[in-house]
C-alpha cells in the first residue's frame, strides 16, 4: 500500500485531493450528500479499514456524540419536544468522514515525499517531529521517575510541580538541540 | 477545546485561514529572522515544546483529567507572536498525526488558542506583573485559558447563527459544556503551572536562553 503512493506526485496529489475534500465535506448539510461521500471514502479506502473505523471511533466519536446527545436532551427539556434529528446525524457523520479521510489518506501518503519541492516546510516538519521525539522521552522519563518516588498516585499539585521541572529540563535541552541542528545543517552546506 | 473537523462550514474556516496566514509570515519573519537555517530550528524546539507540555495529564478531582497547554508561558517568556506560531504548528502536527482538531479548523483553533487567548494573558501579566510577579503569572495563564475557550464558544455561537442546520447545538449547551471545565479546571491548573514553571526557569535563571 506504501509503495503505491511512494511516488511523490501520487502523495502529493493524495494530499491535495484530501484537503480539498475535507473542505468541501465540511461545507455539505444534506445527508444523502454525506451518506454518498461516506460510502465513497469507505469503498475507495477500504484496506486499513478496520483501523481507521477504530481511530475515528476513538477520537471523533465522543466529542460529537456526547455534545449532540446532550444538545438533543437539553432541547427536548426546554421545548418539550423533539428537535429535527438530521442535524445531529450531519453533525456527526460530517466529522466522521473528514477524520477517516485523513487518517486513511496520511497512512498511504509520505507527507515528506508530498511536501518535496518546498523544503523549507519539510525541514521545519522533520525538525519539529525529532524534537517532539526527543522531549516526549524526557517529559515520559521524567513523568515515570515522578511515579516511582511516591507510594501513592501522584496528585495534581504533584503532576504540575514536575512539569514546571519538566519544562525547564526541556526548554534547557531543546536551545542545545536547536544549536546542534542550526551548526549540523550550515556544515551541510544549508 | 479544539473545535473538530465538520463543526464549522468554510464561510468562518476560510476566512480565519484569511487572517491567520499573514499573521503566521509576520510572526515568522518578525521574530525568528529571514534565514531558515537558523529560525527553523528554534521554532521547532519550542514548538516541540509546547507540543510535550500538552501531552502532560493532570488529574483532576472527579475521576477525570485536563491538559496543560503550555502556550501562555511561551507568550510570557518571549512573546504573543512566537507563541501563535508554535500554538499553529502545534496544532497542525495534532491535526496531522493525531485526528486532535483538524485542518480545515485550523486557521479557527490557532487564532482562539495561540494568539487570542495568550495575547490577552501576556496583556493581564504587564498589566499586572508590577503588584505581584506570581499572581500576574496566574492571572494571565487562567485569563489566556478562560478568553480561548470563549473564543472558541463564540465561533461555534456563530456557525450556529449562520446555520442551526449545520450546526444544531445551541449557546446554551456549548457555553455550560465548555466554561465549566475551563473556569474550574484547565485555566487552575495552567496558572499554577505557569507560576511553577515561570519560578522554576527564573531560578534557573533559563529566560531567553532558548532564543539563543
Amino acid at each position: 500500500m506504501a509503495s503505491r503512493w511512494a511516488d511523490p506526485r501520487r502523495s502529493r496529489a493524495l494530499v491535495g485531493g484530501w484537503l480539498v475534500a475535507a473542505f468541501a465535506i465540511s461545507a455539505a448539510t444534506d445527508l444523502r450528500v454525506l451518506g454518498a461521500a461516506a460510502a465513497a471514502a469507505l469503498l475507495v479506502f477500504r484496506s486499513g479499514l478496520a483501523r481507521n473505523l477504530r481511530r475515528v471511533a476513538r477520537s471523533v466519536l465522543p466529542v460529537t456524540v456526547g455534545l449532540s446527545g446532550v444538545s438533543w436532551l437539553f432541547l427536548i427539556a426546554v421545548e418539550r419536544r423533539p428537535p429535527p434529528l438530521a442535524p445531529y446525524v450531519a453533525l456527526v457523520l460530517r466529522s466522521a468522514v473528514i477524520a477517516f479521510l485523513g487518517f486513511a489518506v496520511l497512512d498511504r501518503a509520505s507527507l515528506l515525499r508530498a511536501l518535496a519541492p518546498w523544503p523549507t516546510p519539510t525541514r521545519l516538519l522533520v525538525i519539529t517531529l525529532g524534537q517532539i521525539h526527543a522531549l516526549r522521552l524526557l517529559a515520559t522519563d521524567s513523568l515515570q521517575g515522578l511515579r516511582s518516588r511516591l507510594v501513592r498516585k501522584p496528585g495534581a499539585a504533584d503532576v504540575l510541580r514536575g512539569a514546571g521541572g519538566i519544562t525547564a529540563a526541556m526548554l534547557t535541552l531543546s536551545t542545545r538541540n536547536s544549536r546542534d541542528v542550526v551548526d549540523a545543517m550550515r556544515s551541510r552546506g544549508f | 477545546m479544539h473545535i473538530p473537523d465538520g463543526f464549522l462550514s468554510p464561510q468562518i474556516t476560510l476566512p480565519a485561514y484569511a487572517v491567520s496566514a499573514p499573521l503566521w509570515a509576520w510572526a515568522a519573519r518578525r521574530h525568528f529572522g529571514h534565514a531558515a537555517v537558523e529560525s527553523l530550528p528554534v521554532v521547532g524546539s519550542l514548538t516541540a515544546v509546547a507540543f510535550v507540555i500538552q501531552t502532560i495529564m493532570i488529574p483532576v478531582p472527579g475521576g477525570t483529567s485536563t491538559h496543560l497547554l503550555g502556550v501562555t508561558l511561551l507568550a510570557l517568556l518571549y512573546h504573543p507572536l512566537v507563541a501563535f506560531l508554535c500554538e499553529s504548528l502545534v496544532l497542525l502536527v495534532q491535526a496531522l498525526f493525531f485526528g486532535a482538531g483538524g485542518i480545515t479548523v485550523l486557521g479557527v483553533n490557532a487564532l482562539a488558542m495561540g494568539l487570542l487567548g495568550p495575547l490577552a494573558g501576556w496583556l493581564a501579566w504587564r498589566a499586572l506583573r508590577r503588584l505581584h510577579e506570581g499572581a500576574a503569572a496566574f492571572a494571565a495563564a487562567y485569563v489566556a485559558m478562560q478568553v480561548s475557550t470563549l473564543v472558541v464558544v463564540a465561533a461555534l455561537a456563530l456557525q450556529h447563527a449562520l446555520s442551526e442546520r449545520y450546526f444544531p447545538v445551541p449557546v446554551a449547551v456549548v457555553l455550560p459544556a465548555m466554561m465549566l471545565p475551563s473556569l474550574t479546571a484547565a485555566g487552575l491548573a495552567e496558572g499554577a503551572y505557569t507560576v511553577l514553571a515561570l519560578s522554576l526557569l527564573r531560578k534557573a535563571n533559563l529566560r531567553g536562553v532558548a532564543m539563543g
